[in-house]
């Protein structure tokens, strides 16, 4: 029985180690030699979810790289942001998307909830710090063990192969053609009306955000915050008294431009949380106006701004044809 | 609790400690102590179903007592009657209801009378048809006098409830188990190794190629319409391999637990896909289940000691049981009934004891001959897995006539991540070659003689351990869990 256990035992600690050994040297040589490059001449990122992702089609936006990636939490932002910012010194600009569900629990879901975390994790775990590992652990026990096995496989094979180039798999802008039938009924009345959800608020997401600018700052970047599009019908919308009240408590020194009620007609939507490609286009348009007009640089005072929407918002009568 | 989770080991190895240090000198402690490892474990699916177990335990204990004192025949057989009805019950009430309520109704429908059947809305008990086969087969023997009724309730629960075979097997017999739970048992380490051999290799087909094959199988199935011949073959392949590994890989995992507590549980599988015909495959496959039927019901009708006719009834009988035993579904009496076809012109030519011993015995490769056997005897099996797996029989007919189609001939074509897809096909061929280098054995691992060194087979051990910690996804259930 003795010689049994401590056979045993002798066994369980070796494929330990090995199991360690073939997750942390994989994971280190893909933190040491990974590439994460923009265009040269590109000097501002956005990151964000799905929202950002297919809102700004970046190349019709100057010195813009949309690195969006749907269903991505701030948690995995961070990493990426990480990892962007020193080896890009060329970027002077972050914008981050920040929208009405990136407030909501629902996040929390897209960071651990297995069927992201086993998608996002095993890009992203080479360069996370152990507290962010812990953070995941934490709060999915269950299945921790079983993506740190996928990250590990896919480490291996990333070393194996020579491939440490992240270019264009962590994210960009996403071309949606078409739209969802909205529902005229809902439209059709003077009352917008929403499918409201309850408003819980996701501390974890929101806790991200703040390191992802603090990171910037760090950096001397300049920070901006953004909100794409959103239809009125988004059933998201319902928590703006929340929303705002988060923005102005926790984000106050970060400059907030918000495009939630930009002018576009119904078939400019892929869906009430999306653009679709007649609407990115509109929108990026715009942005690419905006940003050439030097609003986002430091001391403007916004005139492009005041003077577009002038134009803009004057001629939408249109604009959710009600 | 699966077996391939994290909770499951911890339970294991607390239960494994307290068996052997704590309550080693005394078998009635031990046998009480795995009864309640093995209740806490059931408990573990859904605590309300354990009373059910518990209330089918107490039925056939009593009426084996019951059997026993019985000095006339007519008494004996009622209590018989009894079990088999009440067990059988429960079985049709949670597993056959609802299938027969809905059948009637389409039935009426197609002579134009409509009725909303009554149906239950109950989930199926885990383990239901196994432990359910366990208690007859008990009853069923203190009835031909093959042995006498257990007078000890936990021995006799134990044997019905003994956590490794409780949910899904093997299906075990009282004349088989029965002994090993009364008899003192003593560590030992070669069987204790042994065990955590099994263990391991019966993961690895579970986590590693059934999990990956699910996959796969799974999406190919649900999207069969709009897959090409030869993607709907591979689909197939997929779907043969995942249930192979899936279910032997569980019972490897049974057998390797039982030793660990000094049991040896029946063998289940012994390597089917490299059966040289379809006889040879069912003595294969599932050979628990397989036993049980031949012993309880095929002898019991005449057996092939009959002529033709009865010959082949007995074998549609056994067969469409075998099938509905799986599920009620007509995907599965399909399958049952297919399996019959196949197999019924080797009873009737009395060719089907031609291949008793495994393949290409002392030999490495077999030859040209047993080759095309075995690929044969798999492509009917695959046929069949198609009824198995498919979601109405409609679909299977559907996916067959897609398969024999002009699209049989070109690449299968399917929207996912090649180079994951080249390292699920590569773990299988790796798995053939285990499984055929290892068929003369208990299981594929067991000897690992062509490794010749003790380092090497070490070596090998620890690849596994790596291979399924690198392959491990979110944990699937195991399909026989819903039989």
């Amino acid at each position: 029985m003795r010689h049994f256990l401590i056979k045993t035992l002798l066994f369980t600690a070796m494929s330990c180690l090995l199991m360690a050994a073939i997750t942390l040297i994989p994971g280190y040589l893909v933190n040491r030699f990974s590439k994460f490059s923009i265009k040269k001449n590109n000097t501002i990122a956005l990151f964000g979810h799905s929202h950002a992702e297919c809102a700004y089609n970046d190349t019709l936006i100057s010195n813009l790289t949309n690195l969006s990636h749907s269903a991505e939490s701030y948690f995995y932002t961070f990493q990426k942001v990480k990892k962007y910012l020193p080896q890009n010194p060329q970027i002077t600009t972050v914008i981050i998307e920040f929208s009405n569900n990136q407030i909501d629990t629902k996040m929390d879901d897209w960071t651990w909830g297995y069927t992201y975390m086993s998608n996002m994790l095993p890009q992203y775990a080479s360069f996370m710090a152990p507290s962010d590992l812990e953070l995941l652990a934490k709060h999915n026990s269950k299945y921790f063990m079983n993506c740190i096995g996928i990250t590990a496989r896919i480490n291996l094979i990333k070393v194996l192969t020579f491939n440490y180039d992240y270019t264009g798999k962590t994210g960009g802008y996403f071309k949606i053609d078409g739209s969802r039938q909205l529902p005229a009924s809902d439209v059709t009345g003077k009352t917008v009306k929403f499918s409201p959800k309850k408003t819980t608020v996701s501390i974890t997401n929101l806790q991200y955000l703040r390191k992802i600018i603090d990171y910037c700052y760090s950096m001397h970047k300049s920070v901006f915050l953004i909100r794409s599009p959103q239809h009125q019908l988004y059933e998201y919308r319902a928590n703006e008294a929340e929303f705002e009240l988060i923005r102005k408590r926790y984000f106050n020194d970060v400059r907030f431009l918000d495009f939630n009620d930009f002018p576009l007609k119904n078939n400019d939507f892929a869906d009430f949380g999306h653009l679709n490609f007649e609407g990115a286009t509109k929108f990026s348009k715009y942005i690419n106006r905006f940003i050439l007009s030097g609003t986002l640089n430091p001391g403007a005072t916004g005139s492009f701004v005041q003077k577009e929407n002038n134009i803009i918002y004057s001629i939408s009568s249109d604009r959710y044809p009600l | 609790m699966l077996f391939n989770s994290f909770a499951f080991g911890m339970f294991l190895i607390v239960v494994f400690v307290v068996y052997w240090f704590v309550l080693n000198r005394n078998l009635k402690q031990q046998n009480l102590m795995l009864l309640g490892a093995s209740y806490f474990f059931y408990a573990c699916w859904d605590w309300r179903f354990l009373l059910l177990l518990i209330f089918s335990t107490l039925l056939d204990y009593f009426t084996g007592l019951q059997m026993s004192k019985a000095k006339v025949q007519r008494i004996k057989t009622f209590w018989l009657w009894l079990s088999v009805s009440i067990n059988l019950g429960f079985l049709g009430i949670f597993k056959y209801y609802n299938f027969f309520a809905t059948s009637f109704a389409d039935l009426f429908k197609a002579w134009g009378i409509y009725l909303s059947p009554f149906t239950l809305h109950v989930i199926l008990p885990v383990g239901i048809s196994f432990y359910t086969f366990h208690g007859l087969s008990y009853v069923i023997d203190i009835y031909k006098n093959r042995i006498s009724s257990e007078r000890n309730f936990i021995d006799y629960s134990l044997f019905v409830s003994f956590f490794p075979l409780l949910v899904a097997g093997p299906i075990e017999r009282a004349t088989h188990l029965l002994p090993q739970v009364k008899k003192a048992r003593q560590f030992d380490y070669l069987k204790a190794v042994d065990g955590l051999r099994q263990i391991l290799w019966g993961l690895f087909k579970k986590a590693v190629i059934a999990d990956q094959c699910a996959d796969y199988a799974n999406m190919i199935f649900a999207n069969s319409a709009n897959y090409t011949g030869s993607t709907l073959v591979l689909g197939a392949i997929f779907f043969a391999f995942q249930i192979y590994c899936d279910f032997s890989g569980y019972s490897d995992m049974a057998l390797g637990i039982s030793r660990l507590f000094g049991f040896e549980l029946l063998r289940n599988f012994a390597f089917p896909y490299f059966s040289r015909d379809m006889a040879e495959f069912w003595r294969r496959w599932h050979i628990s289940l397989s036993s049980w039927f031949r012993d309880y019901l095929y002898i019991p009708l005449g057996g092939s000691k009959t002529g033709t006719w009865f010959k082949i009834r007995n074998t549609l009988i056994i067969f469409l049981v075998s099938g509905f035993w799986h599920g009620a579904n007509w995907t599965f009496i399909i399958w049952g009934l297919l399996n019959a076809l196949l197999i019924l012109p080797a009873v009737l030519l009395k060719t089907n004891r031609n291949h008793l011993e495994i393949v290409a015995k002392g030999r490495a490769l077999p030859t040209i001959t047993e080759l095309a056997q075995m690929i044969a005897t798999f492509l009917q099996v695959l046929v069949a897995w198609i009824f198995f797996r498919a979601d109405s029989v409609t679909q299977a007919f559907k996916y067959l006539r897609q398969i024999f189609s002009l699209s049989l001939f070109s690449i299968p074509q399917l929207d996912v991540n090649k180079a994951q897809l080249l390292e699920v096909i590569m773990l299988i061929m790796i798995f053939i070659i285990v499984e055929w280098q290892g068929r003369e054995n208990q299981y594929a691992i067991e000897k690992l003689t062509w490794l010749r060194k003790r380092g090497y087979r070490l070596g090998f051990y620890y690849m596994l351990v790596v291979v399924i910690f690198l392959f491990t996804g979110k944990e699937q259930q195991f399909i026989y869990f819903q039989f």
